[in-house]
């Protein structure tokens, strides 16, 4: 019951704000529709206990990501001037026919594989129970240094990379 | 399922036998319905309480500057002005709301509510006590950093969307001042995660213990240098003084909420306020006990026991025991930082940087990995036990 009320507000949230974020004209606030999206995904992580994963979309998404994207919208001024000095909007149909037809195609097989995968797991789906509450964070974190450790190490190389790499375009040249 | 206020409250025969009569009478089981109301009933008690707070916050900052400046201070409405704060929100909702006219009027409206949401999402896992705690997550404090940062998103759409200036700027300077001082209090938290073995508050209050050798805050040096580094951090984090910087009123006249009025105005102040209150609680639980009380008096056995009270009694005795030592530690917490901000002087932004990024972050992974190798070397034990071990060591050799 309450799990089912849950699910309702954040899919609600999330499905609600994915429209909103392509139905709205100004950026701004295309951004907190994304935000109210990001939220309801993490309501969707905890109808299925993943509250780790939850917690990390929060602080991800809500508290990094979204911020950023809107210092980038503001500092690049993304918000303004729609319309050109004839009264003609800016923003380009997007796309024309050849793009949607290759949109249409790469769709189409793209559902075919993924239908496919998940085919032969559907068809033997039983619905349970979910599991227990028990805590995520110490198998995830077992995880992580035992089976997936190449993963993890991968991923920090990642992550430094894009540190350096930050640090190199922001320190002041010499020249 | 994790300890709840209705887990709590669920141990007692009276629960139960209320449980049994009203699910007799309604002739379906009430288990849910009746857990649901008692957490409607916690969670509007406690945001109404987080909110007198808030405003008793405004009180106390007037008073105190008054105190260190030797004024008065407000004492005209109710005794010493303690009223003030409600005559404050009366003239707030009095005024014309008033919205730019070159505003964006869905941001402007949505970012005061963005505010006070994210603040009062906090409280859910604020350790009050070991009972009255709303939810014990057993990720308790990664949920407080990730609703925590919805501030930072408000504070920033409230500058952007007055269409000012002085807003931009103030609203700028506070994304990018919370964005920064996450990173070594992050870092300050975790070592606490590190040294407590789990993230829920409970499980971080529960290592320490109730005096203070035992706190987190003397458990080692490496966390005595990490309290002030988190405590910095939560000053930074919380737009206050000496780091108030996005409402600096010497230079943006009043930061991101310059365009703002009436209760608009008054949601911005009340989140500021709330948020010092649960960012001090917070840093009460990670370093300084939080709800321990001294001689394990919070558990109630010593009264059922010793003075044979009855078993309801004497647990709640000691559940209000520690609710007066965590906002005991908070109040006090919540003083020094009205004290700091009428005594030190605001910091320039770039210094404000300087001090978060070649400072603090350094300190902060230096004392991260102190804790790891403590950790590693001592077994975890506090630093008076590997001291007195020490000592009983060598005067064994003698």
């Amino acid at each position: 019951m309450f799990e089912n009320i849950l699910f309702f507000i954040s899919s609600f949230l999330v499905l609600g704000g994915a429209t909103m974020v392509v139905l709205s004209k100004n950026l701004m606030h295309a951004c907190i529709f994304l935000l109210f999206t990001l939220f309801g995904v993490a309501g969707l992580y905890l109808t299925l206990g993943a509250d780790f994963l939850a917690a990390a979309q929060l602080v991800v998404y809500a508290g990094g990501v979204v911020i950023l994207m809107l210092f980038g919208i503001m500092l690049t001024g993304g918000t303004e001037n729609k319309e050109n000095r004839f009264g003609i909007e800016k923003i380009p149909g997007m796309g024309s026919v050849k793009t949607y037809i290759v949109a249409g195609v790469s769709i189409l097989f793209i559902a075919t594989v993924v239908l496919k995968i998940i085919a032969n797991y559907m068809r033997h789906y039983q619905q349970t129970d979910l599991p227990e509450y028990m805590t995520t964070v110490e198998r995830i974190g077992h995880s992580l240094l035992t089976d997936h450790i190449l993963a993890f190490e991968i991923s920090s190389i990642l992550l430094l990379g894009a540190l350096i790499g930050a640090a190199m375009i922001a320190r002041p040249r010499k020249s | 399922m994790n300890n709840t206020i209705v887990s709590y409250l669920s141990q007692f025969e009276g629960h139960q036998k209320f449980l049994a009569v009203a699910s007799e009478f309604l002739g379906f089981d009430v288990t849910a319905l009746v857990g649901f109301v008692i957490f409607f009933t916690a969670c509007f008690i406690l945001v109404n309480v987080a909110a007198a707070i808030g405003g008793l916050g405004t009180y106390a900052e007037r008073k105190i500057s008054a105190d260190i400046q030797m004024r008065q201070g407000p004492n005209r409405v109710g005794p010493y002005g303690l009223l003030q704060f409600l005559a404050d929100g009366v003239k707030m909702i009095l005024k014309e709301d008033v919205v730019p006219a070159q505003a964006d009027k869905f941001l402007f409206n949505i970012a005061p509510l963005l505010a006070l949401s994210g603040v009062f999402a906090t409280l859910a896992v604020l350790p009050l006590s070991s009972g009255f705690i709303l939810t014990d997550l057993n990720i308790g404090i990664f949920y407080l950093l990730g609703v925590g940062s919805v501030v930072g998103v408000a504070i920033f759409v409230g500058g952007y969307a007055s269409n000012s200036k002085w807003s931009l700027l103030g609203g700028m300077r506070g994304a990018s001042q919370i964005i920064s001082y996450e990173v070594p209090v992050t870092m300050s938290i975790i070592s606490i995660v590190l040294l407590s073995g789990g993230m829920s508050l409970v499980t971080v209050t529960e290592s320490q213990g109730g005096l203070p050798h035992q706190w987190f805050i003397l458990h080692n040096p490496f966390t005595f240098i990490g309290f002030f580094v988190m405590f910095i951090g939560t000053l930074a984090e919380a737009n206050r003084a000496p780091f108030d910087l996005p409402e600096a009123e010497s230079e943006l006249v009043s930061g991101y909420h310059t365009e703002y009025t009436g209760m608009k105005f008054a949601f911005f102040a009340l989140a500021e306020y709330a948020e010092v209150f649960v960012l001090c609680g917070i840093v009460s639980a990670l370093y300084l006990g939080g709800y321990k009380v001294p001689m394990d008096l919070g558990n109630g056995v010593f009264f059922v026991e010793n003075l044979g009270l009855p078993a309801v009694i004497g647990k709640n005795i000691g559940q209000l025991l520690q609710l007066g030592a965590f906002f005991t530690k908070t109040f006090l917490l919540y003083y020094v930082v009205i004290w700091i901000r009428w005594t030190l002087p605001r910091m320039r932004v770039d210094d404000l940087m300087t001090l978060c990024w070649k400072y603090l972050t350094p300190i902060s992974l230096f004392n991260l990995i102190g804790c790891a190798i403590w950790v590693y070397f001592f077994e975890n034990q506090s630093m008076w036990s590997v001291i007195f071990k020490a000592g009983a060591a060598g005067a064994g050799h003698h």
